[in-house]
């Protein structure tokens, strides 16, 4: 019992990268645009988070690198798959394979070490031990659903990833907005490398971030493409994590070695849910779907 | 499906992606200060200077030769198998398990964990097919789900607690499983060097599923169902069950690549197993545009860039370049009108 209520404290610590992944992947699968690239780019935003930390002296300046960073590479993503056409999902995958070996190469060359980089400075933290990203964290889903629900710009993203040719005779353009969607999403997943990096661990560790990214897009289908669906989804999985490590800790559970089914839980029900879930999940009518302005 | 995947000229642009690819990991190496002329004949040398050097191209070729079929045949029917990764792990257990349980001499006992690691990987692959099929679940994020499930499974769970090696009573070994027998290990082939079975494995698949799709009913049968489903069902193809099979038999050469890492070099599962050779295999795919002889060819040239890799380490360079190499010939390669305008003017000139 005590675990339990350990692992609901330590929410806070966990939730915040994959919160703000799971939320950049709605952010550009609900304007059309498949985002594999998340772990990549979330990556590449933790590693920029700490080298501008390392040479500013600022765990703010460095988490605005992490969100630049994760622009960055998103950035690849939209030109390639909305200038050239490419396919999305492969698109994405080929950026995860990059920024596997590039952010290692970089790890080496900046700090010249293939395991860790030096500490950098890390954000304020209030009395019970939580940063103020911790905070924007977990606000930030309803800040996207009332974005996408109530505003006018939310509108015309929402409009793009059901039916572009709809909004395009309405004067909306689409690959414009869908890339500035694309490039939002990689500053989110950025940021939650930032939050991974300077926000928690106050390093980078080259194996980071270890399938969060993928465990952001579990989220964001559990969640069923929306902000506050995928924002629940991201806590539950966060106390998952949690709890696991709180259960293994306590000495009988770690003798049964039930990390990996802790671990496995989430993706397992995300599946359950995409299979036999009441109710209905489905992605954005055109999501994944290549937009032709010249209408071919 | 994915048809616009494997323009014409497939070739060529795989061809010109890879070189622009080693071309601006060149400028890389120059921005670090270092020679990369002297780094990439290190990379030569590792992968094809002398039998040792090749006996690592071909075990990792025959691998990523694998994979890369894994997912070229799902491809065939217009699935995307990311889950070429999971497949593997399972398959690779398979193997470790039996060729650790079944006391059978090694002609017979080596064909027996392979085939279970086949069989292992299919029944992993089938699944997305399955809930494909059945309850229209997307391929693309329920194969990257199961990857995290056997990930989590197997290295979290199994290997760790149940089936790991117990060293000296309570203790559990945290180098993996027990060994296995001698007598599953697959036989060598070059007196130097560990070149095993597992690359003439790979190509004779290779050449079978070539064969497969080029002279049987039956392939023809999944690439209708890959060009149009709706026509292929009209057609009277039963689209669901060829789908079925197609992802059990993508996840059966996924498998079978992790019963030949096991048995030809591991020896047992290992308590740390990052391969990534699930992953690569989607690139090997890909830049192997999707056909068996161009697999099989994209599969032993990043066989050697992993194996010429390693040796990058004598000039201060971490292995993982080839991932780098790998993963920028993929983003060349997965935008076809990124090299358009230069293979029409190619193909113009006299």
């Amino acid at each position: 019992m005590s675990a339990l209520w350990a692992a609901l404290a330590a929410v806070l610590d966990f939730a915040p990268p994959l919160l703000l992944a799971a939320l950049g992947g709605v952010l550009s699968e609900r304007a059309g645009v498949v985002n594999i690239g998340l772990e990549g780019m979330m990556r590449i935003g933790a590693f920029a988070a700490v080298t501008g930390a390392y040479y500013t002296g600022s765990a703010w300046a460095g988490i605005a690198f992490g969100a630049l960073g994760g622009a960055a590479a998103a950035a690849v993503h939209a030109l390639l798959s909305l200038r050239y056409r490419a396919d999305q999902v492969v698109s994405g995958i080929a950026l995860n394979l990059v920024a596997l070996g590039l952010i290692t190469f970089l790890l080496e060359s900046v700090f010249g070490s293939a395991g860790v980089s030096p500490p950098v400075a890390t954000l304020p933290r209030d009395r019970f031990g939580h940063s103020p990203l911790a905070y924007a964290a977990l606000l930030a889903p309803l800040a996207m659903h009332f974005w996408l629900a109530r505003t006018a710009a939310g509108l015309r993203v929402r409009a793009v990833g059901e039916h572009p040719r709809a909004a395009a005779t309405l004067g909306v353009r689409v690959l414009p907005l869908r890339a500035a969607c694309v490039l939002g999403s990689g500053a989110l997943a950025g940021l939650g490398g930032a939050a991974l990096s300077v926000g928690i661990l106050g390093q980078f560790d080259s194996r980071m971030p270890a399938g969060a990214g993928f465990m952001a897009l579990a989220a964001m289908v559990f969640g069923k493409w929306t902000p506050l669906g995928a924002g629940a989804a991201a806590l539950f999985f966060a106390f998952a994590d949690a709890l696991q490590r709180q259960l293994s800790f306590s000495l009988r559970a770690a003798d049964l070695h039930l990390e990996g089914v802790f671990l496995a839980l989430p993706y397992a029900l995300t599946l359950l849910v995409l299979a036999f879930g009441i109710g209905r999940t489905r992605a954005p009518a055109a999501d994944g779907v290549p937009y032709e302005p010249e209408g071919r | 499906m994915r048809k616009r995947l494997f323009a014409a000229g497939a070739f060529w642009s795989a061809a010109l992606a890879i070189a622009a690819s080693l071309l601006v990991c060149l400028f890389a190496i120059l921005a670090t200060g270092k020679n990369p002329l002297v780094g990439y004949g290190y990379m030569i040398e590792g992968a094809l200077g002398g039998l040792r050097p090749l006996g690592e191209t071909g075990i990792k070729g025959a691998v990523l030769i694998l994979t890369g079929l894994s997912v070229a045949v799902a491809f065939s029917v217009g699935l995307f198998n990311i889950g070429a990764e999971g497949q593997l792990i399972w398959g690779a257990l398979a193997a470790a398990v039996v060729g650790r349980a079944v006391d059978l001499p090694g002609p017979l006992l080596v064909p027996l964990a392979l085939l279970s690691a086949a069989a292992a990987g299919a029944l992993w692959g089938l699944v997305p097919g399955l809930l494909k099929v059945s309850r229209g679940v997307h391929e693309v994020i329920s194969t990257i789900l199961l990857n995290w499930v056997a990930i989590h499974l197997v290295h979290g769970w199994l290997i760790s607690g149940p089936l790991a090696a117990r060293t000296g009573g309570e203790h559990i070994s945290v180098a993996g499983t027990a060994p296995i027998l001698a007598a599953a290990h697959l036989p060598r082939l070059l007196p130097d060097g560990r070149l095993d079975v597992g690359l003439p494995i790979a190509l004779a698949l290779a050449l079978g599923v070539w064969a497969f799709f080029r002279h049987t009913s039956a392939g023809f049968e999944w690439r209708a169902v890959g060009s149009g489903a709706e026509a292929a069902r009209a057609a009277g193809i039963p689209v669901g069950r060829r789908v079925c099979e197609a992802m059990a038999v993508a996840g059966a050469l996924a498998g079978l690549a992790g019963g030949l890492i096991i048995l030809g070099t591991e020896h047992r599962y290992p308590g740390v197993f990052r391969t990534g050779y699930g992953f690569d295999g989607i690139a090997v795919a890909l830049v192997g545009g999707g056909a068996a002889p161009g697999v099989a060819l994209a599969g032993l040239f990043f066989g050697a860039v992993r194996a010429g890799a390693t040796r990058l380490q004598l000039v201060g360079i971490h292995p993982s370049f080839a991932e780098l190499i790998q993963g920028l010939t993929v983003l060349l390669v997965a935008a076809p009108r990124l090299f358009a305008p230069l293979l029409a003017r190619l193909r113009g000139a006299p």
